[in-house]
This record gives C-alpha cells, structure tokens and sequence, in this order.
C-alpha cells in the first residue's frame, strides 16, 4: 500500500515538473523554475543513479537532501543570504526553493565587468563582500563543499553586491580548519581558472576572509599547505 | 471575500481562506472544529503573517497526508501542526489554534471550498471581512517570539521568509 501511495506520489511530482521549465541538469540534480503557490519557485528534483545500489542511492540522496536544507537554513539564521525553502518532498527528493529572480551569477558580473574594462575597484569591492560573507559562513561551520563563483548570485542591482550563495548539495557542518582550508582551495581554483588574471582580486577576498573571521589564523594556514599538496590528503605511508 | 487558492501539486485540491472579526462564538466554534461538525482548521490569525505561509501548510498536509506520513489524525489538524515551529503536538494547538474568547478567526478549508465555505459562514458569529486585512491581526512580536527570529538573520529576510524557512525545515533541523 505504502508503494502505492509513493508511486502515485512521484507520478504527480513528475507531472508537475514537466510542465515547469528545465534550468540546468547537473550530475546529482535536475533544476526547474516556474510557479508554486503563485510564488516565483525553483525546484531542485535529485534524481536516482542507477549505477549506484538502490538502497545506498536512496540513503544517500535522502541525506544530501536533508543536509542542503539543513545548511540553507543555518545560514539564513546567521545572516548569510541563501535561497527561501519553501517545500522538501523526501519522497522524490525535491527542493523547493525561492527564485531569486533577475539575479546575475557571480561568474558573469565578473566576466562583463572585465570586458568592459573598469575591473580593479569595483571587482575588489566584491571580492571584499565574498570574503566577508564566507567568513561569516565559515565561522557558523558550514562548509560548502562546492564554491565557485557560478553559486554566488547578486540580486539585482548586481552594483549593490547583495550576495546570495546558493547549492549547498555538498555542504556539511564542520568546525575543523582543515575543511575550511578546502572549501577556500576549492574556490581558489575555480575562481582563478574561470576568471584569468584575478590573483590580485582573489587576495583581496581572502584578506577580507581574514579580517572578518575570528577563527582564520588557522584556516589561512591550512589553505597554504591545502595548495602544496591538493585538496586531497596524502595516503603514503 | 472568500480566497481561493490552487494548489500545483495537486491540482483537484484548493484551499480556501476566510477571516473574521468581532467573533463572539469562539469557543462554539471551536467545539465544533474538535466534533468534526465543522470542516476545516481554525486558526488564530495573529500568528499568521501571509496566506503564502498557510499554503505551505496546507501543501505539505495533503502531501502527507497522500503518502499516509501525517503526524496528526487529521487533514485539519495537521495544516495546524505544519504551521508550528516545533514538533510538540499539544503546543501547536495552544499557539496556532483557535482560542475561546479569541475575537479573530481564521478559517483554511481544503478540497472544493465554494459549497461547504457559504455553510461555515452561516455559523459564525462576526463580519467576515477580506485577506488582506490578515496584516490587521498579526502580532509581529509574537510571531518573531515564536519562531525565534534572530538580529542578523532579520537583516538578510522578511519576517514571512523566516517562518517559511522554520516550517519547511522542521523534520530536519
């Protein structure tokens, strides 16, 4: 009976998606937008890996789930901006969160703003809020797991720098350097690959981090040594 | 007067929203809700700050409700629970429900509303008077008290977005 009501469930989850509009479709995820409850939504569908044991993929998308909501709302309790949830279906593992509409990513304000040439300031002025608002994550323990500059948003005026972070499907609650160190490393490369000749403004954040976190001495420290051998940590010996 | 919503995720479901002032039959009203005579969740407006916060509500309700997961017997109680910020049953009904000499009342219907909502009006005892009046009986202070918003988070959020994010996230946190 209860694979009935479930089945029925999802079939009218379904439904309901394949009349919204497919936004992006990542590896763990499928991201929808249109309307719910009359409000402007995104829904966020983790879909089942067949190549993965039914029952592992279940427990693990299950907990991926909670853990995202989980962070989003730690966050949003200390100040740091993150998407409205609105509904969790744990039964298809959907998110339903706020759009956050008319909002530029991070990556393209940076990418037009180098291309029109007037970068320095105002991009340093950015790189200040990011390493604020990472700061102030990082001292909450929530480590994101995934930052790149494609999971920041601004709100619109993207000149006010109203930062949004967003996709927390990596995110986990820890208070070791060690992660933290990570989570900056992560985003280093992704911040220095996607946008070339940045070095400048990425000392910038991280100067901003520092000031702004209580708990950097370390963190700045593990980042150094996180840079010599990779984000993974050596097995020999 | 009477608003009607629909519900995307189920599309033969509505929920329907009628406000009322200078009631004088709380507590008849009240009974009737625990008899069943009357369908639907009786809520004490103060606490609520939007209809978008009583659709969630009413959403997920019917969502478990279907899947046979709801923490409460009824449909009607359970929009009541999911409204709460806690998972303390007994306490939902204090803070959320209806109260005896309560002057302001705020009725969710679910299903088809048009017929049986003309029905429930009949029996209530004051003016009936728009949604949109809703802002008129909340009490930000309480409500903040309730769902323990803090400083910093008021600086990013809404008051309605901090409760929706409490209430959404409540079997996880």
């Amino acid at each position: 009976m209860e694979g009935d009501a479930e089945s029925r469930s999802r079939l009218r989850t379904r439904a309901f998606l394949d009349g919204l509009s497919l936004m992006k479709q990542g590896a763990e995820a499928r991201v929808y937008r249109g309307r719910f409850l009359g409000k402007a939504a995104v829904v966020k569908e983790r879909f089942p890996k067949a190549y993965r044991h039914p029952a592992l993929d279940g427990k693990l998308t299950h907990r991926r789930t909670a853990q995202e909501v989980r962070s989003i709302v730690r966050c949003r309790k200390a100040g740091i901006s993150a998407p409205v949830v609105y509904f969790v279906d744990y039964v298809t593992n959907c998110i339903y969160l706020e759009d956050i509409e008319e909002s530029t990513t991070v990556r393209d304000h940076i990418i037009s703003m180098q291309q029109c040439g007037k970068e320095a300031s105002n991009l340093c002025a950015l790189a200040d809020k990011i390493g604020q608002v990472l700061a102030r994550m990082h001292d909450e323990d929530v480590i994101h797991g995934d930052l790149t500059t494609s999971n920041m948003l601004l709100r619109p005026p993207c000149d006010d720098h109203n930062l949004v972070l967003i996709d927390f499907g990596l995110s986990f609650i820890s208070a070791l350097p060690e992660d933290k160190g990570v989570d900056l490393y992560v985003l280093e490369k992704a911040f220095l690959s996607t946008h070339p000749n940045t070095e400048e403004i990425f000392r910038a954040l991280l100067q901003s981090y520092s000031s702004n976190s209580k708990k950097s001495g370390p963190v700045i420290k593990k980042l150094d040594e996180v840079r010599l051998r990779g984000r993974k940590r050596s097995m020999v010996g | 007067m009477t608003e009607t919503y629909k519900l995307e995720l189920f599309p033969d479901w509505k929920a329907t929203l009628l406000l009322f002032k200078n009631v004088q039959n709380s507590a008849d009203l009240r009974r009737k809700a625990i008899d069943g005579s009357i369908d639907g969740t009786l809520l004490n407006p103060a606490m609520i700050v939007d209809p978008f916060q009583i659709l969630v509500a009413v959403n997920k309700a019917i969502h478990l409700q279907m899947l046979g997961k709801m923490k409460t017997r009824t449909l009607n109680s359970e929009i009541l629970f999911n409204l709460s910020p806690t998972n303390n049953i007994s306490e939902a009904f204090k803070k959320f429900g209806l109260a005896d000499n309560d002057s302001g009342v705020l009725i969710v219907l679910t299903e088809d509303g048009t017929k049986k909502s003309q029905e429930i009006i009949s029996q209530i005892d004051g003016e009936q008077v728009p949604i949109t009046a809703l802002t008129e009986f909340t009490d930000i202070k309480k409500v903040k008290k309730m769902y323990k918003l803090t400083a910093q988070e008021e600086k990013i959020s809404t008051v309605l977005e901090a409760v929706l994010c409490r209430m959404s996230a409540k079997d996880v946190v």
